[in-house]
């Protein structure tokens, strides 16, 4: 009976089959491979210890896997694969403050900071120093984007345990 | 359609990648618009048309001359440049399409410079891009047509396809535009330098800008701050406060693994809602069947429905995520929905 209710509704497609906003289907993808993803893990690590970077782990992967149309997933899956202990991306807080002492010292010089700043983001997006810098600024934009959403989801599966 | 003057360096739009039909198309309406303005001239500027791209000055001094007969009734748009048509010959394409035929005389102006702008060797490279050289008074628009523009086919690399810059004096009018194919167009005012490499230089950094500004977009509270320094810094900034949110997140989420007993469907609807703030309802029923396919496969299924596993096996990828939307749309109220494309 179910299959029967499920093959019907399999049969009904959007009007505009192509035109899935994409950022549900990332929305949608990225749950569907990280939820399985930390089951599994649970039910593999008798240990009740799971690994905070274990986790961190299967999150990038999710990321990446969910965003292949994008060029920075292809390096952040190298990264991980490469990688055993996933170090994926550079503490934040770091980065940070050295932000801000580069800005402190160079006033002067215009166009250096902004390349600074370039070079900065560049290492924070996955395979950014790579790239050339337009190229990196188009990437940056659904980064962040794909950032957003992951943060989404994460928090509703946080939520949902809670 | 391509409705262009005719012009020594529209010869090098034959090494465009254009249709032929739509070459003949414009070849026909350059006829006819020669033929209104003066009927001898057209065999001789049928006779340019023919000559395809070749350096050939003494057919270019003639074409001049015959222009400078033409005078002013022929109103062309002057970027087509007749003067730096010489050195357009090169790379400028005047595919302004948009030529008004404003009746504005410019020719001689025009002819003025080239005479003095003859300098550069004419190679003819293919134009990818429609680039047009100064010579302009500021006021003369060059209405760039995106339909033609989208009619031609180009590669994007500019930098090939400017014209010589040996001659890169500025033009006493100085107005000029670069057009191309979708991509920025780069208008240099009175007294910049129009050589190549800053041309090139130029279009580079209005790509870039027009990047930041997309960025600018997405970025919360990047509008507020001016100057690219100060968006860069919003902009690392927001990232970086995104990486150590998910970082947070996870952290949390390795606290709570163990008791992580979730469906998946229920998340879908939860993201849904936090991602859509002014949804109406939740879906309570039918949770199964709302589930995209996974892209890896699933060893455990947990706490998921058999009815998922069948769905992953059977369809493709596509199908599911439409029927999920439709599903979605019939649940929802689809009028309240913002999706974002």
């Amino acid at each position: 009976m179910e299959r029967q209710i499920i093959n019907k509704k399999k049969r009904v497609f959007s009007v505009e089959p192509n035109k899935i906003p994409p950022s549900e289907v990332f929305t949608r993808k990225y749950t569907s491979l990280l939820v399985p993803a930390l089951k599994k893990l649970n039910m593999n690590k008798n240990s009740s210890q799971v690994n905070q970077l274990t986790v961190k782990h299967e999150v990038d992967m999710a990321l990446a896997l969910s965003a292949q149309e994008f060029a920075w997933s292809r390096f952040l899956l190298q990264k991980l694969s490469s990688s055993n202990n996933p170090t994926t991306t550079t503490s934040s807080s770091s980065s940070g403050i050295r932000i801000q002492e580069r800005s402190g010292k160079e006033g002067g010089h215009e166009d250096g900071e902004i390349e600074e700043k370039l070079r900065e983001l560049q290492k924070l997006l996955p395979g950014g120093e790579e790239m050339n810098v337009e190229e990196m600024l188009g990437e940056i934009g659904n980064y962040i984007k794909c950032l957003e959403l992951q943060t989404i989801a994460l928090k509703s599966i946080v939520q949902d345990t809670t | 359609m391509l409705e262009g003057l005719v012009s020594p360096e529209n010869l090098s739009l034959s090494s465009m990648d254009m249709n032929v039909l739509e070459r003949l198309k414009w070849l026909q309406q350059q006829q006819q618009q020669v033929v209104s303005r003066t009927s001898d001239n057209s065999p001789e500027l049928l006779q340019i048309l023919q000559f395809h791209g070749s350096n050939n000055d003494e057919l270019l001094q003639s074409t001049f001359s015959h222009f400078q007969m033409l005078g002013s009734g022929f109103g062309p748009n002057p970027n087509i440049g007749f003067g730096p048509s010489h050195e357009a010959m090169d790379g400028c394409i005047s595919r302004t399409s948009s030529f008004q035929m404003d009746p504005v005389d410019t020719m001689g102006v025009m002819l003025k410079n080239s005479e003095e702008n003859r300098t550069i060797s004419s190679k003819n490279k293919r134009k990818s891009e429609v680039k047009r050289r100064e010579e302009e008074k500021t006021e003369k628009k060059i209405k760039v047509e995106a339909e033609t523009e989208s009619n031609m086919k180009g590669k994007s690399s500019m930098s090939n396809t400017e014209a010589s810059s040996d001659t890169s004096k500025e033009t006493s009018k100085g107005a000029s535009e670069i057009h191309k194919l979708d991509y920025i167009y780069v208008r240099s005012r009175r007294g910049q330098a129009t050589d190549r490499h800053s041309l090139a230089e130029r279009a580079r950094r209005e790509k870039i800008s027009k990047k930041m500004k997309y960025l600018q977009d997405i970025v919360p509270g990047c509008k507020k701050v001016t100057g690219q320094a100060g968006m860069l810094d919003e902009i690392i900034n927001y990232v970086q406060s995104l990486q150590t949110q998910i970082e947070f997140l996870s952290m949390k989420l390795a606290f709570l693994n163990p008791e992580l007993e979730l469906s998946v469907e229920d998340l879908y609807v939860k993201q849904l809602q936090d991602y859509f703030t002014n949804l109406p309802v939740v879906i309570a029923s039918k949770p199964s069947i709302m589930v995209d396919v996974p892209l890896f496969p699933l060893d455990q299924q947990g706490s998921l429905d058999l009815s998922v596993i069948n769905l992953s096996q059977t369809t493709s990828t596509e199908a599911p995520s439409a029927s999920c939307e439709t599903q979605s749309r019939s649940l929802y109220n689809t009028s309240s929905l913002g999706f974002h494309y």
